[in-house]
């Protein structure tokens, strides 16, 4: 009854509990981060930061990630429609095998395709012919990236579709429009919002992917270290300064991730405030 | 015959549909003449929608024919049939202004920019909601998304235009003068329409001609007037108008039995309800019955009466005498329309013809 009631003590105290969780687990050790990173001077940072092999592995995360987020939009965008707007049998088997990447560890989401595309694979004499390294190589690496964020996308959108119903493309298929148009007129509005958001948690998520990527990896420096990958490897050898740096950027990134993430919710329910 | 050489706009030719295991529509057939407002009348889940979505090609009927304008239109496209569809809600492009919803059709016809400016702006002048262009469809009122709805059909000039409940969502009030509206609009343009209700009034009031459905199938075409004199099966007796089912109708006097098998229904127009002082003119042949309840109905009373144990009501003006709850009265009683199986008769009092003889 009195749940809304401002009742002082229990307001104030469930407040600092959620103030102090936050700051002995994620403020306090990325204020460290930074700090750490810095202790040697900022010359040193700096050196580190632009070191060659700090740059590629930074690169290649982009690289990852990107591929990673068209891939999973195109996927998502499919999957999301399929799923929505047809009756068809099978539809929650497909369903549920999109969550499958979430809930598996990343680490056999790696030793899958190592098993599938490797030395033991019946695939890899025919890749071999080809010329077509996966594993060990930059296209294992995204797929890899690829499978960890999976769902992100499809699972943002899915709710949009659904929420929209199908009348509104019925009225512009009726009118003679076609599937394309009915997409990008009719359809797409609605889901402009989750899309970009989708695509930013598939971002952040697939920047920081560590276990999958590392197992297909094979850790040549400067030629399939991601930043994760590459921050681990410093740490091992005990450039500690270094590492801190590497791990600063990969910071910075979120950052930037989660500011895009905060401006596209307030826009996002601006719009929708117009026209729900 | 005459009738059969007019040209019929649409005709639908024993159509079935089924979804999945249900057949939401069984041997539907229908004519409709040029330039007619036809109502599709039945209760929810009578299958009006299903038979609205298939002559819009939103739906493809299992078997029979639909033919527009005496083509058979089967494997034509909805959207090159000429029909404007007003879909039960709207749809309405929510992301899009009101511009832009009417003029989404002439752009996928690939009008020219000047075409479609001046047709968008010529409908909205004629829906009344010039200088709304520019709003999308959660800034309208409910009135305003109707006609809205109904310029965005409209734009792509089609010969036939179908609306699906095009009132439901309306209050009560703005209901009745959008009826007056829609009704004038579609008189004015003389196109075809077909429109979906399940208010029988509404019905009545907007219609040219009235299509009874029931259980996927038609039961009866007429205008309103022939639907409410001359029902053709008891589903339409029962459905048109108010009625009371009395079972044994024999016991009234001045009608005979036509069967054992049979019962009756009778309408509030049918019975007359008289206070023992009154002048009345039917005195000899009425009965006694007894007051069960009296009803305000604003411009009327309704008379709930006990006779030969059934409630009949009647209607009585409010300038008429007062009757009172558990007075006793004469009541008069004109026609049951008799149900013999499938079949309707029209049963009159026996009295009025002897009266009319004797007076
Ligand atoms: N796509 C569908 N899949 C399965 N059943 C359907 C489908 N469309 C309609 N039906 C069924 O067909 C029957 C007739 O539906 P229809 O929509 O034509 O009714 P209606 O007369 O328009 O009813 P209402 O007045 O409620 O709109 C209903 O029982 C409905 O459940
Ligand atoms: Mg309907």
């Amino acid at each position: 009854m009195n749940i809304r009631r401002n009742e002082g003590a229990i307001k104030w105290t469930l407040i600092t509990l959620c103030a102090i969780f936050l700051a002995v687990f994620l403020i306090l050790p990325l204020i460290y981060i930074v700090a750490t990173s810095l202790r040697a001077g900022f010359q040193t940072y700096w050196k580190s930061i632009t070191d060659e092999y700090a740059i590629k592995a930074a690169i290649l995360t982009l690289e990852a990630t990107a591929w990673a987020v068209v891939i999973n939009t195109a996927f998502g965008v499919c999957a999301a429609w399929t799923l929505t707007k047809f009756q068809f049998r099978g539809k929650k088997t497909i369903s549920t095998f999109i969550d499958l990447p979430v809930t598996v560890s990343p680490i056999i989401a790696g030793l899958i395709y190592v098993l599938t595309f490797g030395r033991q694979s019946f695939l890899f004499p025919i890749l071999d012919r080809l010329g077509w390294q996966i594993i060990f190589a930059v296209p294992g690496i995204v797929l890899a990236t690829v499978f960890v964020t999976f769902p992100f996308i499809s699972r943002e959108i899915i709710p949009a579709l659904t929420a929209q119903g199908t009348d509104e493309e019925e009225a512009a298929a009726q009118m003679g429009a076609s599937m394309f148009t009915i997409f990008r007129k009719v359809t797409f509005p609605h889901i402009k919002w989750a899309l970009l958001y989708g695509v930013v948690l598939c971002a952040a998520r697939a920047m920081g992917e560590f276990g999958a990527v590392s197992v297909l990896s094979g850790h040549l420096r400067g030629k399939t270290n991601t930043l994760p990958l590459y921050i681990e490897l410093l740490y091992q050898g005990y450039d500690f300064t270094g590492a801190f740096a590497a791990s600063s950027v990969l910071v910075i990134m979120s950052i930037v991730i989660l500011a895009l993430r905060v401006w596209l919710e307030k826009k996002g329910v601006k719009d929708l405030d117009v026209r729900k | 015959m005459s009738v059969d050489c007019e040209r019929y706009y649409v005709e639908l030719r024993r159509i079935n549909k089924s979804f999945g295991t249900f057949q939401a529509s069984r041997d539907v057939n229908l004519r409709i003449q040029r330039g007619r407002l036809v109502a599709l009348l039945g209760a929810s889940g009578s299958g009006k929608t299903t038979i609205l979505r298939m002559i819009a090609g939103l739906e493809t009927p299992d078997s029979g024919e639909i033919l527009i304008d005496g083509k058979v239109v089967n494997d034509v496209p909805g959207s090159e049939r000429g029909v404007g569809f007003v879909f039960q809600n709207y749809a309405l492009f929510r992301y899009m202004t009101v511009y832009d919803n009417i003029a989404f059709g002439l752009r996928v016809k690939k009008k020219s920019k000047e075409y479609i400016d001046d047709r968008v702006h010529e409908l909205l002048k004629l829906i009344g909601c010039a200088g709304l262009e520019k709003r999308y469809p959660s800034q309208l009122s409910g009135g305003q998304r109707q006609r809205v709805a109904f310029a965005r059909a409209l734009a792509p000039s089609p010969q036939l235009l179908l609306l699906d409940e095009p009132f439901a969502a309306i209050d009560a009030k703005i209901r009745l003068e959008l009826r007056a509206w829609l009704r004038e609009m579609i008189t004015n343009l003389q196109i075809t329409s077909i429109f979906v209700t399940h208010d029988q009034d509404e019905a009545i009031e907007v219609a040219d001609e009235i299509i009874v459905t029931n259980g996927g199938g038609v039961e009866q075409v007429g205008t309103p007037r022939e639907l409410y004199s001359h029902p053709e099966t008891p589903y339409v007796a029962r459905f048109i108008g108010s009625s009371t089912s009395v079972k044994e109708y024999w016991r009234f006097r001045f009608f005979k039995s036509l069967g054992d098998q049979t019962s009756a229904v009778v309408r509030p127009e049918y019975v007359k309800v008289f206070r023992k002082d009154e002048n009345k003119k039917f005195a000899k042949s009425a009965e006694e019955g007894i007051v069960d309840d009296v009803i305000f109905r604003g411009d009327n009373l309704e008379i709930r009466v006990r006779i030969h144990d059934v409630v009949l009501s009647a209607t009585r003006s409010i300038n008429d005498p007062v009757v009172e709850v558990g007075e006793k009265v004469d009541v008069f009683v004109y026609r049951f329309l008799v149900v013999d199986g499938e079949k309707i008769i029209l049963l009159d009092n026996s009295s009025l013809r002897e009266e009319s003889v004797v007076i």
